[in-house]
């Protein structure tokens, strides 16, 4: 919590003193990233309950419910769907930096890429996973941006060699007054715009250490080289309890759709 | 025997309206058995045809790399130069050697997109693959399109370019000229693209051309960032094709036994294998040594359940056309009983009465089915000359080519004649051998 305060006071501090249009250095631009993952990380286990909307161009929309589990001091996640009826039991769980797929109707266990789709939506492992931006990229402000009628500072994080990411560019939209990022864009390897993210809502939790946990309550994915397609995920009910072990296996995973 | 054949021959011609009805009968479903044949022939002469210029060689080498244990399992020859010299060395009957990177992504146009393999290609090596494509016309996959047929198969492999097939460009709504969009996943994990023109829609070959498309084997590199030593799979073609059982097992155990991983031989096509692969816990690299036998493998199995219907279908029929010689035999006996006992009167044996009435049966058998054998014969060729068009992409899936396609051969026609003829002597031999057990006396004596 005094990390978070510290860096806002860093932050607010090289706000007052700069002019309105002045350039954050390269430090503040990661100050402000690593406070986009402070703010996000909760310390302890995470519960979540899921609802992911697809709508994809020529097929029906389709609304799944799942529900995420998180131990980000282990780097463990478990989503597992619960509905529709048809989806309901399948899963995933990362361990290690495996990410494997389970589907109950035939009973196996996959490997996945960890830049998988969830499934089959825009969305990402990585949407429903602690924030891992300082970690993973380099950041280099690129200016202020109106976003609507939000002052924003506009973002441009590369990835860091070898780092695990989906995108290896990425651009982001924070907001000037209360550090919230509102959007995100993220680019392919050859340049084009693959995503872009509108992160409208912010809620907080607090955790067992009474620190505020930042959740965004919506995330508006939209999927730029399919034009047309766009997911919609919306987070409730989030809970900062300690979890069991036993979260984070194959076998629990299995059980839920005995 | 000479006499035999000849009072068979005129007993036929005597009760000439049964015979004809039974001739018929046999000449029908010898006809449709040899067209049947010439349909699971033409299959699998297309799937022949189809998997050994789209989708493999004779025999293939695919690799098999993962970076870690965790990793997936990628396609991937990490380095073409180390094996092509030992494959070349290992079986010097090697024809040509074709090197392939394969992708997998999504293809995005304005309006549609699919997920399939991308084959990376080198045009200078593919004149076979030129060869076997044919560009479809417009009607194949475009709503109101004619029978003009646009694009260029000389221009298959082009950097920056995809040739793709007709079911694809109806659901990507695409026509010659337009852009689409590879996208993928680097073997890093990072996410990346690539603007595509197409310049050329092929006809559709079945299930194959369900999943494949060309482009050239540095877009592949560029998409997937690979090492430019890296390929996907060595296609072998071989002096001769009937070595490749043979070439295969040479390969993979010399291979082997120079320390290279060589995976287990699959029935079955080498993609089929990478979600195990992937789920194992090994790094590095392994090679797959297999056939275009396995490559083909979903069209086998469509082969198989071809022939198993058409021998259900016409085993059925056989079961008619036995009952139909026995009764006709039945019928022939009862009204030359008093004929057979005159005979064995003045001394003629019990095995030369069965023989001739199996000898009547026989020729019976033999003049029906093979009049029926040629008219199939005949009629699968001029259906097969015609090259007549498949009506629904599921005829296309099943019979492997988008014109029906019929292949006749002559070992197929006498195998079948000989079956019909048998099974016609074999349907006699019953009534026959009541025939020739018969007492003479009782049998002159006996009133029709």
């Amino acid at each position: 919590m005094s990390t978070v305060r510290t860096r806002l006071a860093a932050i607010a501090l090289v706000l007052l003193f700069a002019s309105p249009a002045a350039a954050l250095t390269d430090e503040e631009a990661l100050e402000l990233i690593k406070l986009q993952d402070e703010r996000q990380n909760s310390v302890g286990d995470y519960k979540a309950l899921v609802f992911i909307e697809q709508k994809e161009r020529n097929k029906n929309d389709q609304v799944y419910e799942a529900l995420v589990y998180r131990r980000d001091v282990t780097d463990k996640m478990v989503i597992l769907f619960v509905r529709p009826k048809e989806e309901a039991g399948k899963g995933y769980l990362r361990v290690d930096k495996n990410l494997f797929f389970y589907d109950p109707t035939v009973g196996k266990w996959e490997r996945r890429t960890e830049r998988d789709r969830i499934g089959g939506t825009t969305s990402r492992r990585q949407d429903f996973d602690r924030s891992r931006l300082a970690e993973n990229f380099n950041v280099k402000w690129l200016g202020e941006e109106k976003l609507g009628k939000l002052d924003t500072h506009k973002l441009e994080l590369r990835a860091k060699p070898g780092a695990d990411v989906a995108f290896p560019v990425v651009h982001l939209w924070i907001d000037k007054a209360t550090n919230n990022l509102l959007k995100r864009q993220e680019f392919a390897l050859s340049g084009r715009l693959m995503r872009t993210t509108f992160l409208p809502k912010w809620f907080t939790v607090k955790n067992s250490q009474g620190k505020d946990v930042w959740v965004p309550r919506e995330q508006r994915i939209f999927d730029e080289v399919e034009k047309g397609n766009q997911t919609t995920v919306v987070i409730r009910q989030v809970e900062l309890q300690p979890l069991d072990d036993s979260y984070f296996t194959k076998a629990w995973l299995e059980a839920r759709s005995r | 025997m000479g006499i035999y054949v000849k009072v068979a021959f005129r007993n036929l011609l005597q009760a000439r309206r049964r015979s004809l009805l039974l001739g018929l009968a046999l000449a029908s479903v010898s006809m449709l058995l040899v067209f049947l044949m010439a349909i699971s022939q033409g299959m699998a002469d297309s799937l022949l045809e189809t998997t050994t210029t789209l989708a493999s060689g004779h025999v293939n080498v695919h690799g098999f790399y993962k970076p870690s244990t965790n990793a997936v399992a990628w396609p991937i020859i990490e380095d073409e130069k180390k094996v092509r010299p030992l494959v070349e060395e290992i079986l010097p009957d090697v024809e040509r050697v074709v090197s392939r990177a394969h992708g997998w992504g999504k293809i995005v146009s304005e309006t549609g997109s699919i997920v399939t393999s991308v084959t990376g290609i080198l045009p200078e090596q593919e004149d076979r693959l030129r060869e076997r494509l044919t560009l479809a016309p417009r009607s194949a996959y475009m709503e109101g399109g004619g029978d003009e047929v646009v694009g260029d198969v000389s221009r298959v492999g082009e950097p920056g370019t995809i040739f793709l097939f007709a079911n694809q460009a109806r659901r990507l709504k695409v026509d010659v000229g337009d852009t689409v969009i590879l996208a993928a996943e680097t073997s890093g994990g990072a996410a990346n693209s690539v603007d595509l023109t197409v310049v050329g829609i092929g006809r559709d070959l079945g299930m194959v051309t369900n999943f494949i498309s060309f482009t050239h084997k540095d877009t592949i590199h560029q998409v997937y960032q690979l090492k430019p030593e890296a390929t996907g799979s060595l296609l072998l073609y071989l002096d001769d094709i009937e070595r490749t059982h043979a070439a295969r097992k040479e390969l993979a155990d010399a291979l082997a036994s120079r320390e290279l991983e060589i995976l287990e031989h699959l029935d079955q096509p080498f993609y089929m294998r990478m979600d195990a692969l992937s789920n194992q816990r090994w790094a590095g690299q392994r090679y797959d040594v297999n056939t275009w036998e396995a490559e083909g493998a979903h069209g086998k199995w469509v082969i198989t359940g071809f022939q198993w219907i058409s021998y259900f279908l016409v085993s059925i029929l056989v079961l008619i056309i036995v009952v139909g010689v026995m009764n006709t035999m039945w019928m022939s006996v009862r009204e030359r009983t008093p004929e057979i006992g005159t005979l064995r009167a003045i001394g003629m044996g019990r095995s030369r009465v069965l023989l001739l009435f199996a000898t009547e049966a026989l020729i019976l058998g033999l003049l029906a089915s093979g009049f029926g054998a040629g008219l199939g014969a005949l009629f699968a060729s001029i259906l097969d000359a015609a090259r007549i068009p498949l009506p629904s992409d599921a005829a296309k899936t099943v019979l492997m080519s988008d014109t029906l396609r019929l292949s006749v051969r002559l070992d197929q026609i006498v195998r079948s004649v000989l079956v019909f003829t048998f099974v016609a002597g074999a349907a006699s031999l019953y009534p026959a051998s009541r025939a020739a057990r018969m007492r003479p006396v009782t049998a002159i004596h006996h009133v029709g």
